[in-house]
């Protein structure tokens, strides 16, 4: 795709000044516990802190359409979220999500591939699917049709599958969104 | 289980497979609804007002060519206010949504330099970049129930 996505870690620094954990409000801390419980106390949920009522509920949402159990695998989950991260140019998230998905997977070097080269190639025709399918509704959504389900189909995944598809590709287009607007990636070399 | 807003812009009967799958997925389409309403009509606004929300929410929808989210959200306003903190809110909405790699800090300071408070400038980014996310949501569950009905 681009020498700029890694599968190193990559840092965050918020353009607003985050909440801090110890002079939170009750409000802040209750929807802070709604998170997933690995990021709640990162910079970037204390960030999102500022407005509580929306940090609640995104977070209980995104929880659940990265963690839900049963429907679609969560490696492919990873997989979907790191190309939309790909496909909008947020270093941060993809370094996040590729990394899962290689832990997940277990299957570094075809995430490596992906990050250097993207996907045209993939020889794996689930993670193919996949990856064209989460390109094509990230970057045009009107224009997807059924003809673009065809090939998730062909690879097998059903109704839930593909609502859970659905969710994880819809949730990084916000996910990216924020990462990119509050606050500026610390890329490796940097850090 | 009543109506959500994506059910009622789908506009599918309720015994539609789609409709039904959602269900499968309770907690995501209670959340996604519960972030709706704190986002476009939260009972405390803060310094973002109902009306300036719905015109955010509109531009967005609006330049991700969803049509009939675009029009809930052009119902739930009245048209956008002709102020120099409005044109610099649609300006940001605008960036955010499309173009949220080219942001910098300098966009979140004209924010504060207008006013706007820590907490106002997240939720304005929040629900920014929520609408992408109904976006994508209606793109695919419409294009599921066109696969339905082939």
């Amino acid at each position: 795709m681009s020498a700029r996505f890694t599968l190193k870690p990559v840092g965050w620094r918020p353009r607003l000044p985050p909440v801090k954990a110890e002079s939170a409000t009750p409000e802040q801390l209750a929807a802070l516990d709604a998170c997933p419980p690995a990021v709640r106390r990162s910079t970037y949920f204390l960030t999102l802190a500022h407005d509580p009522g929306s940090l609640g509920e995104r977070g209980a949402l995104f929880n659940i359409v990265m963690y839900a159990e049963g429907g679609l695998d969560r490696a492919d989950r990873e997989l979907a979220t790191a190309v939309v991260s790909m496909v909008n140019g947020c270093v941060y998230c993809t370094a996040v999500h590729a990394k899962r998905f290689v832990e997940l997977s277990g299957d570094e070097p075809a995430m490596q591939r992906m990050l250097e080269e993207g996907w045209a190639a993939e020889p794996d025709p689930r993670r193919k699917a996949i990856a064209d399918f989460t390109e094509a509704l990230t970057r045009s959504p009107g224009a997807v049709t059924p003809a673009h389900l065809a090939p998730l189909r062909a690879a097998g995944l059903d109704d839930l599958e593909m609502l859970d598809l659905l969710h994880g590709i819809a949730m990084f287009a916000n996910a990216n969104r924020l990462m990119l607007t509050l606050g500026d990636p610390l890329l490796p070399r940097v850090m | 289980m009543t109506e959500d807003l994506i059910d009622h812009l789908l506009g599918l009967p309720p015994d539609h497979p789609v409709v039904a799958l959602r269900h499968r997925r309770p907690e995501a389409r209670r959340h996604a609804e519960g972030a709706f309403r704190e986002l476009l009509l939260p009972a405390d606004p803060g310094g973002l007002s109902h009306a300036e929300r719905a015109a955010l929410a509109l531009l967005v929808a609006e330049r991700e060519g969803d049509a009939d989210l675009a029009a809930q959200y052009r119902a739930m306003g009245p048209a956008a206010a002709d102020t120099p903190r409005m044109a610099a809110l649609l300006d940001y909405a605008a960036k955010v949504a499309l173009a949220p790699e080219t942001t910098v800090q300098a966009d979140i300071d004209a924010l504060a330099a207008l006013g706007l408070t820590p907490r106002d400038i997240v939720a304005a980014t929040q629900l920014i970049a929520f609408v992408p996310y109904q976006v994508r949501m209606l793109a695919g569950l419409r294009a599921l129930a066109r696969e339905k009905a082939a």
